[in-house]
């Protein structure tokens, strides 16, 4: 059971490397985003479920509540940079020349 | 097949490193998805059916939809795959290879980490089902998210409400 809980630490700290990465694309980093709340998801039922405490399983459900705001917000400021750039490329973010 | 939730979340981890390591979004999107499944499982195997139907059906279903179409109006003519793309091979490959180093140290004998101590594969065999739960943990989770949680639904609820009118403010640029 440990090593099921490692990996998922692992991946959560895989996605964590990739949000602060950037690459080409903007919504590669809001997808890193999204890994790194499903990890946590998967690590808090794991963690609720096998402590056998059942009202400790409210946790994760609120976290994909906050989780699916996020992503909205994160997706409107997308579509803000999509529609004055043409593309979310983060080259096009160059506002502040220094 | 004793160890099919330890090769679960092997293959978690390596969906996770497909996306990323940065292909075209397409591609990430699609690793996430594969990922999500997976961890449904892990999920599942550990007596948690809510909960990992609340992964297929709200993330899923609902965020990876959202972010499916998006990608789909923001993309490009040539997305990049794991093989077209020198930079997005290698950073799989290290990745993988950092997966593959570290289960092979896990399984080299006994190591202790943060308390918990790791011998062999003997705690991961998944026991027989033979009716050991007589109250389903997470359906009564869930369900007390009504009655001991109702103010974190009444929060949940009130920030769910305010965030669409705040994806409508700053589509608007009334930011």
């Amino acid at each position: 059971m440990p090593y099921i809980y490692i990996n998922i630490i692992l991946a959560f700290v895989i996605s964590l490397i990739g949000t602060l990465i950037y690459r080409s694309h903007l919504i590669s980093s809001l997808l890193c985003l999204e890994g790194m709340i499903l990890s946590l998801f998967t690590l808090n039922a794991l963690l609720s479920l096998n402590i056998n405490f059942a009202l400790s399983t409210i946790v994760p459900l609120i976290l994909l509540v906050f989780a699916a705001c996020e992503a909205a917000v994160g997706l409107a400021l997308l579509i803000i940079i999509s529609n004055t750039y043409g593309l979310d490329y983060v080259q096009n973010l160059n506002l502040l020349q220094c | 097949m004793m160890y099919v939730v330890f090769i679960m979340s092997v293959l978690y981890v390596v969906g996770f490193i497909g996306f990323s390591s940065k292909p075209s979004p397409v591609y990430g999107g699609m690793s996430l998805v594969v990922s999500g499944g997976l961890g449904c499982g892990i999920v599942t195997s550990s007596g948690g059916s809510f909960l990992g139907l609340v992964v297929f059906l709200v993330y899923l279903g609902g965020m990876m939809v959202v972010f499916g179409y998006t990608i789909a109006m923001a993309t490009e003519e040539y997305p990049e795959t794991w093989g077209s793309n020198v930079v997005v091979l290698s950073a799989f490959l290290v990745g993988l290879l950092m997966e593959v180093f570290m289960v092979m140290w896990l399984f080299s004998g006994e190591h202790e980490l943060v308390g918990f101590y790791f011998s062999g594969l003997e705690g991961l065999m998944v026991l027989g089902e033979g009716g050991f739960e007589y109250v389903r943990e997470d359906y009564s989770g869930g369900a007390s998210l009504y009655s001991y949680g109702f103010w974190f639904l009444a929060m949940a609820g009130w920030m769910l409400f305010v965030s669409i009118f705040i994806a409508i403010e700053v589509t608007r640029k009334r930011y």
